[in-house]
């Protein structure tokens, strides 16, 4: 399907909306946050013919899930029928990720601090073996206060992971608050670069930005792209609002949301 | 035991492309040959037990049938939920190899104890669990989990067990019998191996031979094969070197419960209780009742309450 980022972005917004107010489940304000991030990676950067050599995609914030169910059916890798049944009784896909319901889904992910260092695994396991496929992993702001996160971070650069890049949706709310308010969350970018990481800051929803910085050279590291974005982007009155991790999208603001995505 | 585990595995990489092996900076002196001659398949990935866990399904998930290396709290414990959703909920082929069973570290101290890992590791689906009670077994655990497209946790102590078994042609999937005999049944797995047979030596002298059952592959356990096994018995009495109810003798008693047999149910073990006591291996096992003297005297009760 040929499709612009910002056609494909909408898209898989729409498509988001849908699924929460289908579900009546919650998490549509990070599934929103992290839209343009995911049209870049499957609409641009991703290799994924031939599907045996593809690169891999890792969500490692399971609970966006639905962004990645609608950016999968929106670039035509998964049946849209599929997605209906998401979060449904006898349903066709769980609000967290199963590996083994949908192909496309590389890892099972929900718990936080699980699929980043499923990632690092993946990129050493390819840089072993001298596969030229990569790693790309999404993790939340909130998931970084995982140890686990930092445990992998001490060790990708002293394996060499140029072929790893990691994707972190800074939109500034987790479930409860501001990682800056909870913890000592900054400065962010300066503690991956103390790790060892080769890091870049953009803005997370300019399609642009992010293509050249998921294509900047790793030199020898590991890459971590912190992405600025907006907790619920695309809806006016989900931006920016800690209660859109929670809260439920009715039929009237579903109307409301898909008015303005256009 | 820890060498015949490690030695199969470290073999098996001259034949195999595909095996790898994850130390948790544990296991000293066991890589340092496989170091210099495989370094494209060792890798110490520090004291960090999440990402070790993590990074090992990340390598399964490329292909690779991988080995991780660790003392048993940090094998198993600290990345809990790694080893459920990375490994297990994935079902992905990685052998998780924890030292140190029971209190082989005695007097390290709780921390360093491994009382309670075969309780955890029943709750695990997909997952096979494997506790040899001597080198043989070991090895063919070994041979087993290289084959094994589920993941597996394999319970060892550490070098230096004496054999028990004479030859490698038993099946570790299924329950062994050691020793025929009547009356009584001892069942164990593990490291206490010694002391079940030294047990045995003793009530020999007194005229009472009651049958040994080891059982190595504890997860998924061949209950149908065990309850043939033990046609006949009047007691059957469980003995580990762990939480008598979260181990084998939580396991008996749910077969127990499921086919209501006719023999009667014993379970020795560590009582549920954090350890402070101060012993080395043998004191401690003494002082919950598995050393050869108390199983002895424990069987011997029970043939001369049958009169």
């Amino acid at each position: 399907m040929k499709m612009d980022l910002e056609g494909a972005s909408r898209e898989i917004r729409k498509t988001i909306i849908e699924m929460a107010n289908r579900s009546k489940g919650p998490h549509v304000g990070t599934a929103l946050s992290c839209v343009d991030i995911l049209a870049t990676l499957y609409f641009d950067t991703l290799r994924l013919d031939p599907w045996d050599e593809r690169d891999i995609f890792i969500l490692s914030k399971g609970h966006a899930a639905m962004a990645l169910y609608g950016t999968l059916a929106v670039r035509g890798l998964v049946d849209r029928s599929v997605i209906a049944g998401y979060y449904q009784n006898n349903g066709t896909l769980p609000a967290h990720l199963d590996r083994f319901s949908l192909k496309g889904i590389e890892v099972s992910a929900g718990a936080l601090g699980h699929g980043f260092n499923i990632g690092v695994g993946m990129a050493f396991g390819f840089k072993k073996q001298k596969s030229e496929r990569k790693v790309y992993v999404l993790i939340g702001d909130g998931e970084t206060q995982e140890g686990s996160i930092w445990e992998g971070a001490l060790f990708a650069p002293k394996l060499g992971l140029e072929n790893l890049t990691v994707i972190m949706d800074y939109n500034n709310l987790q479930g409860y608050g501001r990682p800056r308010d909870i913890c000592s969350f900054e400065p962010a970018q300066a503690k991956w670069d103390a790790f060892g990481w080769r890091s870049f800051q953009v803005d997370g929803h300019d399609h642009r930005a992010l293509k050249e910085a998921l294509a900047a050279e790793a030199q020898g590291l590991p890459k971590i792209v912190l992405a600025r974005t907006t907790k619920g982007k695309g809806v006016s009155f989900m931006e920016d609002q800690l209660v859109w991790h929670y809260y439920i999208v009715t039929d009237e603001h579903k109307d409301k949301a898909l008015q303005e995505l256009g | 035991m820890r060498n015949a585990f490690m030695n199969t595995i470290i073999d098996a990489c001259t034949s195999r492309g595909d095996v790898f092996i994850i130390s948790g900076d544990a296991g000293l002196g066991v890589f340092d040959d496989f170091k210099e001659t495989s370094p494209d398949r060792f890798v110490n990935l520090g004291v960090a037990e999440q990402n070790m866990a993590g990074v090992a399904a990340g390598l399964a998930l490329t292909g690779y049938k991988v080995f991780t290396y660790n003392i048993v709290p940090f094998t198993l414990y600290r990345c809990y939920e790694q080893i459920r959703n990375d490994i297990c909920y994935q079902r992905l082929p990685v052998v998780m190899i924890g030292i140190g069973s029971g209190v082989t570290y005695a007097p390290q101290g709780m921390t360093h104890y491994a009382v309670e890992d075969i309780g955890i590791a029943q709750t695990l689906p997909n997952l096979i669990v494997f506790s040899p009670m001597d080198p043989i077994e070991a090895r063919l655990a070994a041979l087993f989990s290289l084959d094994s497209p589920d993941p597996v946790y394999v319970r060892l102590a550490k070098r230096g067990e004496p054999n028990i078994h004479s030859s490698e042609t038993v099946d570790v999937s299924r329950p062994i019998q050691i020793v025929d005999g009547s009356g009584t049944a001892l069942l164990f797995h593990g490291s206490i191996a010694p002391e079940v047979m030294g047990a045995r030596a003793l009530l020999e002298k007194q005229g009472v031979r009651p049958r040994v059952i080891s059982l190595p592959m504890v997860k998924p356990l061949n209950g149908e094969r065990l309850h043939a096994m033990l046609e006949g018995v009047e007691d059957v009495v469980t003995v580990e070197e762990h939480f008598a109810e979260d181990g084998l003798g939580g396991i008996l008693a749910r077969e127990y419960a499921r086919r209501m047999p006719s023999w009667r149910l014993h379970t020795l073990g560590v009582e549920k209780k954090f350890i402070h006591a101060i012993k080395d291996t043998a004191g401690m096992r003494d002082l919950f009742g598995i050393s050869a003297e108390k199983i002895a005297a424990y069987v011997l009760n029970l043939d001369r309450g049958r009169g």
